[in-house]
């Protein structure tokens, strides 16, 4: 894939995720997954968790897609890191 | 589906780090073997694209919402080993930076979310014949979903059972409310995965001609890379 292609890509997902962001929150925002729906009608609450996570995806449009675009780019960045290690390793 | 601390039986989380590792070793030591620099950018803006495509979650009716995993797709494209170390890649940063997914329950939502759902994405997509591969890709992407739900449900019962209540949720509120809700959901995933695999199909099709690695040897219109040839 040539970077040209890439950049394409890339903003086309930002592109998608902005628009996708905004019917999140009118449609989704307020309710949870079926996990936590599942835990919810079982009356069972939600821990403290064991290690704070530094970020969280945020509670409006702004924050969720500043947030978005750097989860983004720690995991673009961290399996391209990981990818190349395993090529390097190849006989 | 992100599994947080607490929820789980100490011990079964515990089993699921233990087993997530095992699956992760052999994953990483065929990968070695057999992963090709070309993989490495659809690696990675895969791993980029599922991750924000999870933050989307999508109203199924009743106040409850999913969004797509994404790993039969990533399995799909990459086979079951990379599409399990992309899933890894995604759960990690989640959970260490976004606090989606406890620390303690990583090996758990790893087998449920990467191991499950990427091998049954790929082997459930390969066992349908070229000209029903769009249904294969729906049901592919479907019990993925699925099954790595009844995976988590099952663990809950476990997790209930073991600590005599104090963990988990009892199997018969867990099992079905879990399976039900994902059954739903499922239909969403197996709608956008063969979306944008047919996309991808008529837009870059070299993309989905890719070697994939696999366990077995090479064979099929793709001309797998076998990890074990």
């Amino acid at each position: 894939m040539h970077s040209r292609q890439m950049l394409k890509v890339v903003a086309a997902i930002f592109a998608a995720f902005a628009v996708g962001l905004v019917f999140y929150f009118i449609f989704s925002a307020a309710f949870g997954d079926g996990l936590e729906k599942t835990m919810e009608n079982a009356g069972v609450e939600e821990q403290e968790p064991v290690y704070k996570a530094p970020l969280s995806y945020g509670d409006n449009y702004l924050i969720a897609l500043v947030m978005g675009i750097l989860g983004f780019a720690a995991v673009l960045g961290c399996a391209f890191l990981f990818g190349k290690l395993l090529v390097k390793k190849s006989p | 589906m992100h599994i947080p601390d607490g929820l789980m039986d100490p011990l079964v989380a515990a089993a699921g780090w233990i087993l997530a590792l095992v699956v992760l070793v052999i994953a990483t030591r065929l990968l070695n073997r057999r992963v090709e620099e070309r993989h490495i950018p659809l690696m990675a803006l895969l791993a980029a694209g599922i991750f924000v495509a999870q933050m989307l979650n999508f109203p199924i009716g009743g106040g409850t919402t999913g969004h797509l995993v994404g790993a039969a797709l990533a399995a799909i494209l990459l086979g079951p080993y990379a599409g399990a170390m992309v899933m890894m890649v995604i759960l990690v940063i989640q959970c260490l930076l976004f606090g989606d997914g406890g620390v303690t329950a990583l090996g758990l939502n790893f087998l449920n979310m990467g191991f499950i759902g990427c091998f049954t994405g790929y082997y459930v997509h390969r066992a349908f014949p070229e000209k029903y591969r769009k249904a294969g890709i729906f049901a592919a992407a479907w019990l993925a979903v699925f099954l790595g739900s009844l995976a988590c449900a099952i663990e809950l019962a476990a997790s209930n059972m073991m600590s005599g209540g104090a963990f988990g949720i009892a199997a018969p509120v867990a099992i079905p409310a879990m399976t039900i809700y994902h059954a739903v959901i499922g239909v969403g995933e197996g709608i956008v995965t063969t979306g944008i695999l047919v996309f991808l199909s008529q837009v870059s099709p070299e993309m989905l001609k890719m070697p994939k690695i696999t366990a077995g040897k090479a064979s099929g219109p793709e001309k797998e890379v076998a990890a074990d040839a």
